[in-house]
């Protein structure tokens, strides 16, 4: 906090002083306290990325590089064209800070914003997607309050909307305890006329500017300022800067803003989200080369008494700006009365440049249309930290009960077991496009209705992973989440990411950030995966505790599949066939779950990450598939490749007699073999006669591929070709895998 | 004479446009989507009331909704026998508006639940099951949070046969554990004296294509087959 003289006053403001001054340069004279509170919120951390646009420029070019991109970082959300005529918009977002406060309405209101970011480019939201973290839930009643009605509050708002959710990733671990990361994100498909119909810029003069849904009150005031700062214990007072979320309304919303834009009378559409009015006219007009004129007392309001300020700054939920045609406007306004929901004629757009703000007769906001968007950005000092040296030396200690006993730890473990308890919550199938369904693959899978091709979605990255390496962490998270497209058989089309990090102005917090965009920007330009859209969370850090979040570079991947029997699945399907990896293990322990669940250690060496491997990998795999010979795919992730085959059995309660003899090539210790996280890995099953086939053309694409098992018809997965031979119980791993969440949760 | 169906778009409904889906595309049959204010009985054969939120569910599921004008439209196709589903919410709505007995209840978990349950036929002459038959099980989805049915009457349900489904396992018997939402005796639909008028919790709208199904079933179609079939003998 900030104090400012304004006209003889004392004003509390978060901006600093330099950014006063700069905004009287920007003025030429005192701003109002409304154009204030509109500088204070628009150049906050949040709204502005006022630390890490610099770095964040290192994405900007996804446009110009990839055809099929239609709209980049920078926008509301991501777009790309998928052909057959039909657009792709998504986008990822965080809502961490208000959930942390408000559980059941921070995680509501993240959903209900990041549908407005997809329904503004003009088409339907189609699917959710939630990655989420959490402090332990054993013993950590705090923990689980937080997520319980996190996942309610999705839950709630997800199913009431009709948007299903079709996938997300939870972690729990003690950096989440006071800063939960709840990540939100949303898919729309549309045509490419519906999305052209929708850009977020008022670009012609005398249009009609419409403010439609909910009512402006005095909820969410400065809710972006407040997520622009670390959570202390005084932050359960800023619970009122938490909206409140409405669902129904959203529903309304969504109906009534998709049948506006096929009007084909709408020329602009932006969401009121962080900012308020301020935010969306501003950007409206600044963006559009337009002013406007806009008469505040037109906005409905909540509550009575609201001053200029409030309303221009209120951050109420579900609401949504329009730019209409002047011949149009009877006609949009007729589909809002339809779907009875409330609307104003707030103002007109001009060729002023500036936008005007009357309350009454009083000119409260005159401002440069593009003034707010023109925060200064900060060059933040970047440091490594000096404890991962340490952390980064710890060696694997030997293990001091059986493998098998290890393995059933894993699979019960808080990270590794099932979340269906979370899942089963979500209506997941609304929309009749969920063909891949949660928990029945790596990805969820939709299908495009009218045409033979399917969307495949996932999200996630390795906390761990990153807490110890950002960039190799970062280039981890993509090898794993394209991977999870890639075992459903979807070709990754494009990317967005949420950063979570701690506090930007702690050099060692910013380093985390700067690493992790090095690796996601390196990967994805060698891989050619356009980066289309991003959100930064900064501030994840508690004032209590003194510790940061674990770096947490969330990355969702959308990919495509053309044709229904291109869909892989990944449950074994039948004993006789063959189990084979890909990929090569090496002894990279750091940061996995053994270590942590087993030796109570965090550190060791993160996996590496090779991409001509990775490319090689994928090629191969994507032949493989062209010529049929997949039965079942999954990626091997958390616990290593034993857990990714006990995962394979469950379904359809098959087994596996493995025999590992001679995929050992590096030598490992029968644990660092088992439980390695060396990223890039799948295991697939084939058919017995294809074996050569498949063999050879691993040498062509120069990967290494070795059979290491074949399915069995009792649900039992003997292990040989270690030094201590041992079998599982399917049935008694799936158990385990499925009780650990329910027997903590439902007490 | 071309048979003629409508789907209530309820404000909050949002499988509307899946029935619509479904019945258009995959029945082949003329349907249309009917903002609930805009419907009129005279133009249609037959109803459905989707699943969704109806007015966002905030009071009691469907009581708001059963208040809406289409539900006395949808009384005369009731009381001339033309055939009437409500699904999910729908069933909701059809309770709240007493063309069904009983009530739904918050599931016996408190939670919502989304996931593929199975069915078995008790009644298989209603408009909707007379082309299954009794004893047969179905694979279908459900997704709800108020889905406990509870009668204080259940002897009368019973001897007027307007239990038409209840929830199994797959080899048809009804343990508790095939229940997912501690319904009373595991029912999962009912229907009205004349049986004509059907609901339920399951959605057969998202079981009628084997692409969305984990076994590839197409157990959902059956209903709408049914009810095609039942207008057709009714005109004839």
């Amino acid at each position: 906090m900030t104090k400012v003289n304004l006209n003889g006053e004392d004003i509390s403001v978060e901006m600093t002083k330099e950014e006063f001054e700069k905004v009287k340069g920007l003025l030429d004279r005192d701003p109002t306290i409304t154009e204030l509170g509109g500088f204070d919120v628009m150049w906050s951390e949040h709204c502005s990325y006022k630390s890490s646009r610099p770095k964040l420029k290192l994405f900007e070019d996804a446009e110009a590089n990839y055809d099929y991109v239609l709209a980049g970082p920078g926008e509301d959300a991501g777009v790309i064209d998928i052909g057959d005529g039909y657009a792709l918009a998504f986008r990822i977002e965080s809502h961490n800070h208000p959930s942390a406060i408000e559980p059941y309405h921070g995680a509501a209101t993240g959903i209900g914003g990041i549908i407005r970011d997809v329904l503004c480019m003009g088409v339907r939201p189609i699917a959710l997607l939630d990655p989420l973290r959490f402090g332990r839930l054993a013993g950590n009643s705090h923990s689980q309050w937080l997520f319980k009605y996190v996942v309610k509050g999705i839950a709630d708002y997800g199913n009431c909307t009709g948007i299903p959710t079709i996938g997300g990733e939870v972690e729990f671990d003690d950096s989440f305890e006071n800063n939960c990361i709840v990540n939100v994100a949303c898919i729309g498909l549309g045509t490419i006329e519906d999305f052209k119909h929708a850009p977020s810029r008022a670009y012609n003069p005398g249009d009609y500017i419409i403010l439609m849904g909910g009512s402006t009150g005095r909820d969410g005031i400065h809710g972006v300022t407040f997520a622009s700062r670390t959570l202390t214990e005084m932050s359960e007072a800023d619970r009122p800067a938490v909206q409140i979320g409405d669902p129904f309304t959203k529903k309304m919303i969504i109906e009534a803003t998709l049948e506006a834009v096929k009007t084909g009378f709408v020329r602009g559409l932006k969401d009121l989200g962080g900012g308020g009015l301020t935010c969306a006219t501003s950007e409206l007009t600044g963006d559009g080369n337009t002013g406007a004129n806009i008469a505040l007392r037109k906005v409905f309001t909540g509550e009575p008494g609201m001053t200029s300020y409030e309303i221009m700054l209120s951050e109420s939920q579900e609401r949504m700006a329009f730019i209409v045609k002047p011949e149009g406007l009877e006609t949009v306004l007729d589909v809002f009365k339809k779907y009875e929901v409330a609307h104003a004629v707030i103002g007109k757009t001009d060729d002023s440049k500036v936008l005007k703000v009357f309350d009454g007769e009083e000119l409260v906001v005159s401002l440069p249309a593009k003034a707010l968007s023109e925060s200064p950005t900060f060059k933040r000092a970047e440091k490594r930290p000096e404890y991962l040296d340490t952390l980064l030396a710890q060696k694997t200690p030997k293990p001091t009960t059986s493998l098998k006993e290890i393995i059933d730890k894993l699979i019960a473990s808080e990270n590794i077991c099932s979340k269906e308890w979370v899942y089963r919550q979500y209506d997941h199938e609304v929309g009749v496009r969920s063909v891949v369904k949660c928990g029945e693959g790596d990805s969820g899978v939709l299908r495009i209705i009218g045409t033979n091709k399917f969307i495949a979605a996932s999200v996630g990255v390795n906390s761990k992973h990153c807490y110890l390496d950002p960039y190799e962490g970062a280039k981890g998270g993509l090898v794993e989440i394209c991977g999870n497209v890639i075992a459903n058989g979807g070709k990754p089309m494009a990317m967005v990411n949420c950063c979570n990090f701690g506090n930007p102005e702690i050099p060692e917090s910013f380093w985390y950030f700067s690493k992790a965009v090095e690796g996601m920007n390196d990967f994805c330009r060698t891989l050619r995966i356009p980066i289309v859209g991003g959100n930064v969370s900064f501030y994840n850090e508690d004032e209590v505790s003194k510790t940061a979040i674990k770096a947490t570079p969330q990355i969702m991947i959308v990919g495509i599949i053309n044709g229904v029997e291109n869909i892989i699945t990944l449950p074994f399907k039948e004993s006789g066939n063959d189990v084979l990896i890909l990929g090569e293990t090496e002894a990279e322990l750091g940061g996995s779950e053994y270590h942590s669940v087993i030796h109570g250690l965090e550190g060791g060496i993160p996996p590496k990450i090779d991409e001509e491997k990775i490319q090689a990998r994928w090629n191969l795999l994507f032949e493989l598939y062209r010529k049929k010979l997949v039965k079942a795919n999954h990626d091997v992730n958390k616990g290593g490749f034993i857990v990714t085959i006990a995962e394979m059995c469950f379904k359809n309660k098959i087994g596996a007699d493995i025999d590992l003899t001679g995929y050992n090539v590096n030598d490992l210790r029968d644990d660092e073999l088992l439980f390695s996280e060396t990223v890039g890995r799948f295991v697939i099953e084939t058919i017995p006669k294809n074996y050569d086939k498949i063999l050879d053309l691993a040498e062509k694409f120069n990967v290494t591929v070795k059979k290491i098992g074949v399915l069995t018809s009792k649900p039992e997965i003997n292990i040989k070709g270690l030094n201590q031979n041992f079998k599982l119980d399917v049935i008694k791993m799936k158990k385990l895998y499925d009780s650990t969440i329910p027997n903590l949760m439902e007490i | 004479m071309t048979i003629k169906i409508a789907v209530i778009q309820f404000p909050g409904a949002n499988c509307d446009l899946d029935a619509v889906h479904v019945l258009n595309d995959v029945i082949g049959v003329e349907t249309s989507l009917i903002w609930h204010n805009h419907f009129k009985e005279a133009n249609f054969d037959g109803v459905v009331l989707p699943g969704g939120f109806s007015f966002g569910d905030y009071l009691r599921a469907g009581i708001i909704a059963a208040h809406s004008p289409a539900l006395d439209e949808a009384r005369i196709m009731l009381k001339d026998g033309r055939p009437i589903i409500g699904i999910c919410n729908g069933f909701q709505i059809l309770v709240e508006a007493e063309f069904l007995p009983g009530a739904l209840l918050q599931n016996e978990s408190l939670r919502f639940v989304c996931k593929w349950v199975n069915i078995k036929v008790i009644n298989d002459r209603t408009a909707f099951t007379h082309k299954m038959n009794k004893g047969d099980v179905l694979a279908i989805p459900i997704a709800h949070g108020e889905g406990r049915y509870y009668t204080d009457n259940i002897k009368e349900l019973e001897e007027n046969d307007q239990i038409v489904f209840k929830y199994s396992t797959e080899d048809g018997s009804f343990k508790t554990e095939a229940n997912p939402n501690g319904s009373l005796e595991n029912i999962a639909g009912i229907c009205n004296i004349e049986q004509n008028c059907v609901g339920l919790m399951p959605h057969p709208e998202r079981a009628s294509e084997s692409i969305l199904s984990p076994k590839q079933t197409t157990h959902g179609r059956v209903f709408f087959e049914s009810m095609i079939e039942f207008i057709k003998r009714r005109l004839t």
